[in-house]
């Protein structure tokens, strides 16, 4: 329904991975979130460039990533397919 | 009255105690033999406690409720949460009057940061901080900072935030030597596609900048225009209010280099102590 609501799930997901330490890894919950049936699905797979192109907090993502076993810049690729990309503008330390 | 005896900025990428080896070693070298030099400085100078800024990664805080500031006024701090930072658990000790200290001057400055209880020392800090000490016994006052979710603190308001936090610690009673740290950038881009880039010309561009001591053409750069050499080179937020808290004091580059197996430019800048400073001034 809203992303802060994807947002939060994440979140809790990423306190809860925390919480169980080097302890089997929980899954993530998305029930008593109010989310739509694609932002659940997301989740669920999960659908790494959906949840960015959601736009998601990119600090977010990158802890989901690290979450999942994903190192450096491994994830990239996905990110990369989402269908967003970011426009470059021209600044101020550039030769 | 306490002095800053001595002050650096550092990057703090999570692989540099993760997976150190997994840099070139060159690189791995220089990095790390800067901040092997910082570390002996502060046990030369019998550092009793650090003050330590780097952002904020939804560690401690949500967008349910994020603060620019906060500072972490406990007698110790639990760090890190991160289980796969090869960075022992522990409760890091504080110096509870310094916490509470800056808190009150910063406020009579017109400056209010959150207060927190129960904080927690991420990557952000533990990184940098166990090259520092690895036993975890330096009392370390954590301040986290919104780098990353807009709207954000310009850089000219952190620069001054930067200065009066350096004017707190200075009025100081209960501690003589204090080191002030800055952990975070330079350039990274994280969780989009640009992520694993590094915009060495901006790297370098800031390092020249801090090494001049002369802040003028960054002070006013808009987020949007920062943003331009990664989304997580807003922490750069912290090491503009160390170069506050310094006077602007030209500072030493002691290392930089684009770890790309870090997917961040690694660098790190020392400044003169107070006493230091005056002295070569004179």
């Amino acid at each position: 329904m809203t992303l802060y609501m994807v947002q939060r799930c994440l979140f809790d997901h990423l306190r809860r991975l925390e919480a169980a330490g080097d302890g089997p890894k929980p899954d993530i919950v998305v029930e008593g979130y109010d989310l739509t049936p694609e932002e659940e699905k997301a989740l669920l797979e999960p659908d790494i460039g959906a949840i960015y192109a959601m736009g998601t907090h990119p600090v977010i993502v990158n802890g989901f990533c690290r979450a999942l076993g994903y190192k450096r810049a491994d994830y990239r690729p996905l990110l990369e397919n989402a269908g967003v990309v970011p426009e470059r503008k021209k600044t101020r330390w550039q030769k | 009255m306490a002095e800053i005896v001595m002050a650096y900025s550092a990057s703090h990428a999570p692989m540099m105690t993760a997976d150190p080896g997994s840099a070139p070693r060159e690189q791995a070298d220089s990095f790390f033999g800067a901040l092997e030099k910082v570390r002996d400085r502060a046990r030369e100078l019998d550092v009793q406690a650090i003050v330590m800024m780097t952002g904020e990664h939804f560690t401690n805080f949500f967008l349910d409720g994020l603060p620019q500031i906060a500072i972490g006024l406990d007698d110790a701090h639990l760090g890190p949460p991160e289980v796969w930072l090869q960075v022992p658990k522990k409760m890091v000790p504080s110096d509870p009057g310094l916490a509470a200290h800056i808190t009150a001057s910063l406020i009579e400055q017109d400056v209010q940061p959150a207060l927190s209880y129960g904080m927690k020392i991420d990557h952000g800090f533990m990184t940098v901080y166990y090259w520092l000490d690895n036993s975890m016994d330096l009392p370390m006052v954590p301040i986290v900072l919104n780098c990353t979710t807009p709207p954000l603190m310009t850089i000219r308001q952190f620069h001054e935030f930067g200065r009066k936090l350096g004017n707190a610690i200075r009025s100081y009673e209960g501690l003589e030597r204090v080191a002030l740290v800055a952990g975070g950038g330079l350039s990274h881009f994280v969780g989009e596609p640009r992520v694993g880039d590094i915009d060495e010309e901006f790297d370098h561009w800031f390092l020249d900048i801090l090494a001049k001591g002369d802040l003028t053409d960054i002070i006013d750069i808009p987020n949007d225009e920062l943003m331009e050499a990664g989304n997580g080179t807003g922490e750069i937020r912290a090491w503009v209010a160390l170069a506050g808290a310094m006077n602007d004091a030209p500072g030493e580059v002691l290392s930089y280099v684009p770890v790309y197996e870090w997917i961040n430019g690694m660098g790190v800048v020392l400044y003169k102590g107070d006493r230091e400073a005056t002295a070569a001034a004179v």
